[in-house]
Parts: C-alpha cells; sequence; structure tokens
C-alpha cells in the first residue's frame, strides 16, 4: 500500500473511533440524564464534547481525493470501535468514580490502538500522526488518572435503590 | 446526486428511554449502521414490532414503522411485504413477545418463508412489566417473587425451534459486537426469504448476571450448516453463545412469483369487488 493511501486508511479509522466515541458518550449522557443520574450524565457529556473537538481536528486534516470506506464490521478493531463504552459496562445507579474508571479503559484503549497502527506502519507521515494522536489519548488518560485520584471510594451501596426495579408482588 | 446516508441520519428524533446498560442500544446502533452499508431508502424500509422493551425500537428509527400488538409484529410483517413486496421489512421484538405471546406467529413465519428478517432481542426476561420469567428464562432463576425458586422450567431453544419450523437462515448476535450484529442484519436483509437473528442483548436492571456474557460469547469460526439434521444436533447441544451464520439454506420464499400479481390499487380493488 502507498503511503498516501496508508495515510488515508489510517484517517478513515481515526474519524470512525472518535465519531463511535463521541455518539457512544451522547447517547450515554442521554440515558443516563433521563434516569436523573445528573452527575454522571454531565461527565458523560463532557467527554462526548472532548471527542467532537478530536473529531473536528482529525477531520480538518485535508488530503487529495477521497478517504477509503469501510463498512461497520471492515475495521481493524476485532468488535466495537476501541473507544466506545462497552454496553453492558453502565447502570442507572453508577457513581461518578465508575464513569471515570469506564472513561479511562477507553482512553487506554485508543492509546493502544493509535500506538499500535504506528508501531506497525511503513508509513513516516502515518506513524507520526498515529504517534501524536496516542500521545493526546496518554495525556487524556493521566487527567483522568488525577481526577479519580481525587473522588471518595465507591459506596458499596452504590447500585441500591429506595425503589428497586423488581416488581413488588 | 445526493450524499450516501449514515448511520445517524436513519435514527429519529426521539431518545430511547431504555435503561442505561441495555442491550436494545446496541441493536439500534447495529440496524442503523447496517441500513446505511445496504444504502436502504428510508422510504421503503419498514421496522415492525410487538410489545415490550425491545419494540419500542422502531420509534427510534428515521424509518416507517409500526408498533403493533403484543406478540403480533411477524404478523402483521408478513402481510405488509406480501402487499409490498417492493419493501425492506423487519420485525423485532423480545423473547416474551416473540417465544411466549407470539409463539405461534413465529412458528408459522419459520414455515412459511415470506422475505422478511425477524431480530428477536432475547434477555431472557419481560422487562416492562419490571422482571418476570420468559420462554428462555434458565430454569433456576430466582430474582423475580413470581417465581421465587425460578420457573422450574427448561428454557426455549430459539434456533433449534426455528430450525425444526423451517427457517431457512437462523444466526446469532450479541449486543457487545454491534459491528458483528450489524453485518449479519445486513447479511439477514440481503436473503431471499424469511431470516431468523437471535440477539443476545443484556437486560442488566433485572439480570445483572448477564454482564458476565461478554465473558462467553464467542464469535463461530466455521461456515454456517447447511444440514437440518446436523444443525438440529448442534442446537440442542450448543450453549446458545456462539454468534454468526450458524445455518443456511435457501429455499423458495412465499407467496410464489405469480403472473397474476395485481399491477396497482385498482387491480386489487377489482380482484375484491362483489
Amino acid at each position: 500500500m502507498s503511503g498516501a493511501m496508508e495515510f488515508k486508511r489510517f484517517l478513515a479509522h481515526a474519524l470512525e473511533m472518535e465519531e463511535e466515541a463521541m455518539n457512544r458518550y451522547r447517547e450515554l449522557a442521554e440515558a443516563l440524564r433521563e434516569h436523573n443520574n445528573l452527575l454522571v450524565a454531565d461527565f458523560f457529556e463532557a467527554m462526548a464534547a472532548e471527542s467532537a473537538k478530536h473529531l473536528a481536528e482529525v477531520k480538518g486534516i485535508e488530503v487529495p481525493g477521497e478517504l477509503p470506506k469501510f463498512a461497520p464490521w471492515d475495521y481493524d478493531w476485532p468488535a466495537d470501535a476501541p473507544e466506545s463504552t462497552s454496553y453492558e459496562a453502565v447502570h442507572y445507579r453508577m457513581d461518578l468514580r465508575r464513569a471515570l474508571e469506564l472513561a479511562l479503559e477507553n482512553e487506554r484503549e485508543a492509546q493502544a490502538f493509535y500506538a499500535q497502527f504506528a508501531e506497525t506502519t511503513t508509513d513516516l507521515e502515518t506513524a507520526r500522526l498515529a504517534a501524536s494522536y496516542a500521545a493526546e489519548e496518554a495525556e487524556h488518560a493521566r487527567r483522568l488518572e488525577e481526577r479519580l485520584k481525587r473522588l471518595p471510594p465507591t459506596s458499596p451501596s452504590q447500585f441500591e435503590d429506595d425503589d428497586p426495579a423488581q416488581s413488588p408482588e | 446526486m445526493s450524499a450516501p446516508l449514515k448511520a445517524r441520519d436513519y435514527k429519529s428524533g426521539v431518545k430511547p428511554i431504555w435503561c442505561p446498560g441495555c442491550g436494545h442500544y446496541s441493536v439500534l446502533n447495529a440496524v442503523t449502521k447496517a441500513m446505511a452499508a445496504l444504502a436502504l431508502s428510508r422510504d421503503d424500509t419498514v421496522l415492525v414490532s410487538g410489545i415490550g422493551c425491545s419494540s419500542r425500537l422502531p420509534a427510534y428509527a428515521d424509518s416507517y414503522g409500526f408498533h403493533g400488538v403484543h406478540g403480533r409484529g411477524l404478523a402483521v410483517a408478513q402481510g405488509l411485504k406480501v402487499a409490498r413486496p417492493d419493501l425492506a421489512v423487519i420485525a423485532l421484538g423480545g423473547d416474551g413477545d416473540g417465544f411466549s405471546i407470539g409463539g405461534n406467529h413465529f412458528l408459522h413465519a419459520c414455515r412459511r418463508n415470506v422475505d422478511i428478517t425477524y431480530i428477536a432481542m432475547d434477555n431472557e426476561v419481560y422487562g416492562m412489566t419490571k422482571g418476570q420469567a420468559s420462554p428462555t428464562t434458565p430454569i433456576d432463576w430466582d430474582h423475580s417473587k413470581l417465581t421465587p425458586h425460578g420457573p422450574g422450567v427448561r428454557p426455549f431453544k430459539p434456533a433449534a425451534v426455528a430450525l425444526a419450523a423451517g427457517a431457512p437462515w437462523i444466526a446469532r448476535a450479541y449486543s457487545g459486537n454491534p459491528n458483528q450484529m450489524a453485518r449479519l442484519i445486513s447479511e439477514a436483509v440481503s436473503h431471499p426469504g424469511f431470516s431468523f437473528l437471535h440477539v443476545l442483548s443484556q437486560c442488566i436492571t433485572f439480570c445483572p448476571e448477564q454482564t458476565d456474557w461478554k465473558a462467553v460469547a464467542h464469535e463461530r469460526e466455521a461456515e454456517p450448516l447447511t444440514d437440518a439434521g446436523e444443525a438440529a444436533a448442534r442446537f440442542f447441544a450448543e450453549s446458545g453463545f456462539e454468534t454468526g451464520l450458524l445455518y443456511r439454506n435457501p429455499r423458495a420464499s412465499w407467496p410464489p412469483r405469480s403472473e397474476h400479481q395485481p399491477a396497482s390499487l385498482a387491480d386489487i380493488a377489482e380482484r375484491l369487488r362483489v
């Protein structure tokens, strides 16, 4: 594959990954807000805004011609895009610590993906951009780690609900 | 020429009210990704559902939709496809809707082989009515006060039942792998005949143990089975967590092609005139 093609392939992956991350965070924010977990909803909204900024940055890179098109299942990740929060990992009663831990996991996955791309590509320009994105994700992860240190530990009663969903037959 | 639609263009402005963590979010994303990949026209695609949490899905998609009567999504979907064969028709629902209340329609849809896709979102529980045992609930699931010692009845095996009833295309997906699910939906819609996609779609509110599905769901590596006897043996013995296209044995769909298809509404009116 030529260097230009490799660069475009990388951009197509970065675009999809950032867009998926943004959409998933927005979806989570809306779902948590609907369930009146406003603190976590606001956090996910802020993460969506961060992803939107990164998406705009990737979109701002000009390349001649079009980026390659992939079906959702043809990207270089086995199941879900690396920075997308797992569907089953959230809960309407989750606390901010849990939300931060999930976001941290996402940032680390994104960092690993970009780092792997940087290491394996034979195109220098692609390697440089992928490495810079990996460094950005590492910085995001570091900030989340700092924030986590300042949070109290998760309460054992995190998932306890005064009005549980289970039917009271 | 207008730009190709993206998955988000197939979502409506109505926001889902499913619980955070629900697998149905993944199904909605997979459906819209498949619609985008197939470049389906929003005006020529209809999502039909029954009743239940999962059956809310058509409201969240920007296509035609029909939120029908409990268990009767398949009946409406088949009628629609027979009347309007030009449309892409996808029926959706949950395990209670499809395998209990609508169980009879499920059997006959498999047998009849009308060219539609049926996506059953199975979370092994009646979620909308707050957590009662459904046809696919494990025998010893004791979370509901209605069945404090578990339902005590062995669960329904959707793939085995679909096969026995004559379904020519059977696949399974897991909500933790939305991109594989999108591929399977896209293949299902392209299959000329009835296609049944069984989705393991967790309900973390009433069945928090289903978060463990992530560890056991695995993709089938072999080609789909084509021999019904071999598939039956497989579906009876399997764990139920193998995903992918499991069985494919195409046969002529119903109704058969006829030279006497009505060409217009006027033709239909003429035929019905007494």
